[in-house]
């Protein structure tokens, strides 16, 4: 048993059995890559068609003209092959058999283990397709996962080698320096054919003939150019949409972006998972990840399949992909929106803590204001600022951190006080309270020595509510304080009389006289 | 140099001559033209053909008109043009000038 397909040769219907069908088809590519592609070749390919289909009706007289691949062996036999043709023209033109054929780049059905992308890769660089895989599999290793969708965008966009003349093309002309020369020159062969054909038309007839020859010149130049450009453009394309990938899926994966230290591509800096878990709540997390996952990925899947197809200039397989895409690119951007405006409701109540502390040191006529040890200093402090907000990794978990305010002013009573106040925001009064109550803020008093930590710690579950923490010390008439060097980090704004700004104000005494904070002058000063 | 090339050549030289002077007088399409070459053996596969009749043609020498055929697909008639058939004139000369150069070369060297 065997399969028919009915094929129309020059104007007659024929009934061909599938052996003899691609017998025949690449009988007549190979004529038509002998006879090239233009005008003349052409007319002498529906001539030899013309020619076959008399002897297929000759041979096949019955009358359900049925084409065996004896036929078709006849047929060569008969018309010869374009290495026939070389013998007989005395082997001069013998350069002309080379193939024609321009490469282009096809999925190898025959050599596949996925989607043969990497077969078709191989046929396109003529290279062993064993190689290409290993790479293939080391390059999707080592990029935690880019790798793969770039072969995924292959296997969606590159078209499977379905027919012969497709498999034939697939291993064309192999694409070496002379051959794309080769191409180009006949490209450019091409154009002057039809820039001729438009010079003797009537439209150009009534323009300036002395400018044909310069124009010439001019537009073949210009068409080999756009050309080097747009391979140019799809290579730095290619390369800016994978490593953004490799970007947004290792900031994913690791948390941290692989290719920070890339010099020429751009990278999204973004570490999408830490930020999120501190703003949003745990279920809107995913699902903003993912709608920021595809905002950004499917414009640089987008870069990557452009550039391939500018660079390989294969036919594309079908629009519905690139609209879906484009689909699923707008639903993403709305959920974002969607998710961000319900975050605002996040905001609108502001709540806050109040903790005062009488500092019982009867003795102490002097009270040292000193910043306790960071804890935090030889973590890893991950690149993200907000509002004076820190996050850091320790022991594996992310952490929280905001800077304190210290403001200094005058007591009432004749007792130092400390206020701590905690204020938060919260969808609700009573969110903002329980925000403000989860602040974690610590100091330590020591005789007559103040230890402060020089950051408030939101928790684990923590979220960034626009948390503060303002800390007041009050300061009897007539005592003083000293504030530390490094103080200077969580002072904030401290009225004095001498209008001193906080940066000058560490690393010396300070009285609190009846107008106001005066800077202590040191007994040396005073002798002088 | 090999003999099958060397004779490639000299097929090839008279091969349009020979298809000028097939056409001379009757107009014929391709398989008549290629019946009466490979009996004449001056060629071996007809696809050798079409592009000499296509390029002839190009040249201005052959002009073709399409006829309906009883069996199979309408037929490709080709003949002489008027500048055709003097270029076949002069080819006739000199072809006539070429065995006469032939044969002198060849009873001289006899003698």
């Amino acid at each position: 048993m065997k399969k028919t397909f009915t094929i129309n040769i020059s104007g007659t219907v024929f009934h061909i059995e599938e052996d003899a069908y691609e017998g025949l088809q690449k009988y007549l590519v190979n004529l038509k890559n002998h006879f090239g592609n233009n005008e003349e070749g052409q007319e002498i390919i529906s001539d030899i068609e013309a020619r076959i289909a008399e002897i297929f009706s000759e041979k096949s007289n019955d009358e359900k003209k049925i084409v065996t691949i004896d036929m078709v062996n006849k047929i060569i036999e008969i018309m010869g092959t374009p290495e026939d043709f070389a013998e007989e023209e005395g082997d001069e033109e013998s350069s002309t058999v080379e193939s024609k054929r321009k490469r282009r780049l096809y999925r190898d059905p025959d050599h596949r283990v996925l989607g043969g992308v990497c077969g078709g890769l191989s046929a396109y660089f003529n290279m062993d397709p064993v190689i290409l895989r290993i790479i293939f599999a080391v390059v999707i290793l080592a990029t935690s996962g880019a790798g793969l969708l770039a072969y995924l965008i292959l296997w969606i966009a590159v078209p499977k080698a379905k027919n012969t003349a497709q498999r034939l093309e697939m291993r064309g002309q192999e694409a070496t320096v002379k051959n794309i020369e080769k191409s180009i020159k006949e490209e450019v062969a091409e154009v002057k054919e039809s820039y001729k054909k438009f010079k003797e038309s009537d439209t150009y007839s009534k323009g300036k003939k002395s400018m044909a020859g310069a124009g010439d010149v001019v537009y073949n130049g210009t068409k080999v150019l756009l050309r080097v450009i747009v391979i140019i453009i799809g290579v730095v394309l290619i390369l800016s949409g994978f490593f953004g990938l490799l970007g947004i899926i290792s900031s994913v994966a690791i948390g941290q972006s692989f290719v920070d230290g890339w010099p020429l591509i751009w990278s999204p800096k973004i570490y999408v998972p830490g930020i999120f878990n501190h703003f949003v709540e745990p279920g809107t997390v995913t699902f903003g990840m993912i709608a920021i996952g595809l905002l950004t990925g499917l414009p640089l899947l987008a870069l990557l399949f452009i550039g391939t197809k500018m660079v390989f200039s294969y036919k594309t397989n079908n629009a519905a992909i690139g609209l879906s895409i484009v689909g699923i690119w707008l639903i993403a951007l709305v959920a974002l929106i969607v998710v961000s405006a319900g975050q605002v409701g996040n905001f609108k109540s502001q709540s806050s803590i109040t903790d005062n502390q009488t500092i019982s040191c009867d003795s102490c006529q002097t009270l040292y204001l000193k910043l306790a040890e960071d804890k935090y200093e030889n973590y890893a402090e991950i690149d993200f600022d907000i509002n004076d907000f820190k996050m850091m990794v320790v022991d594996g978990d992310e952490v929280m951190l905001g800077e304190p305010k210290l403001d200094i002013e005058k007591s009432g009573s004749d007792n130092f006080t400390i206020t701590i106040k905690k204020a938060s925001r919260g969808r609700t009064r009573e969110n903002a309270k329980e925000s403000a109550n989860d602040i974690i803020y610590n100091y330590q008093l020591n005789d007559s020595t103040l230890l402060f930590d020089p950051y408030f710690i939101l928790d684990e579950e923590g979220k960034w509510r626009d948390q503060d923490v303002n800390v007041t010390i009050k300061i009897p008439e007539g005592k003083a304080i000293f504030l530390d060097e490094d103080m200077v980090k969580i002072i904030h704004d401290i009225e004095n009389v001498s209008n001193t700004w906080d940066a000058e104000m560490v690393g010396k005494t300070w009285v609190m006289e009846p107008e106001g904070l005066t800077e202590k002058k040191t007994v040396e000063e005073e002798e002088l | 140099m090999k003999i099958e090339n060397a004779k490639a050549q000299m097929r090839k030289g008279v091969l349009e001559y020979c298809i000028l002077l097939v056409l001379d007088g009757k107009p014929l399409y391709a398989s008549n033209i290629i019946q009466a070459l490979k009996e004449a053996k001056l060629i071996v596969v007809e696809g050798t053909l079409y592009p000499l009749l296509t390029r002839l043609k190009n040249a201005g020498l052959l002009a073709y008109r399409w006829e309906e055929s009883t069996q199979g697909p309408p037929r490709k008639y080709y003949e002489l043009t008027d500048s055709g058939r003097k270029f076949l004139g002069e080819l006739e000369n000199s072809w006539g000038e070429l065995v006469d150069a032939v044969g002198k070369v060849k009873t001289n060297k006899s003698e």
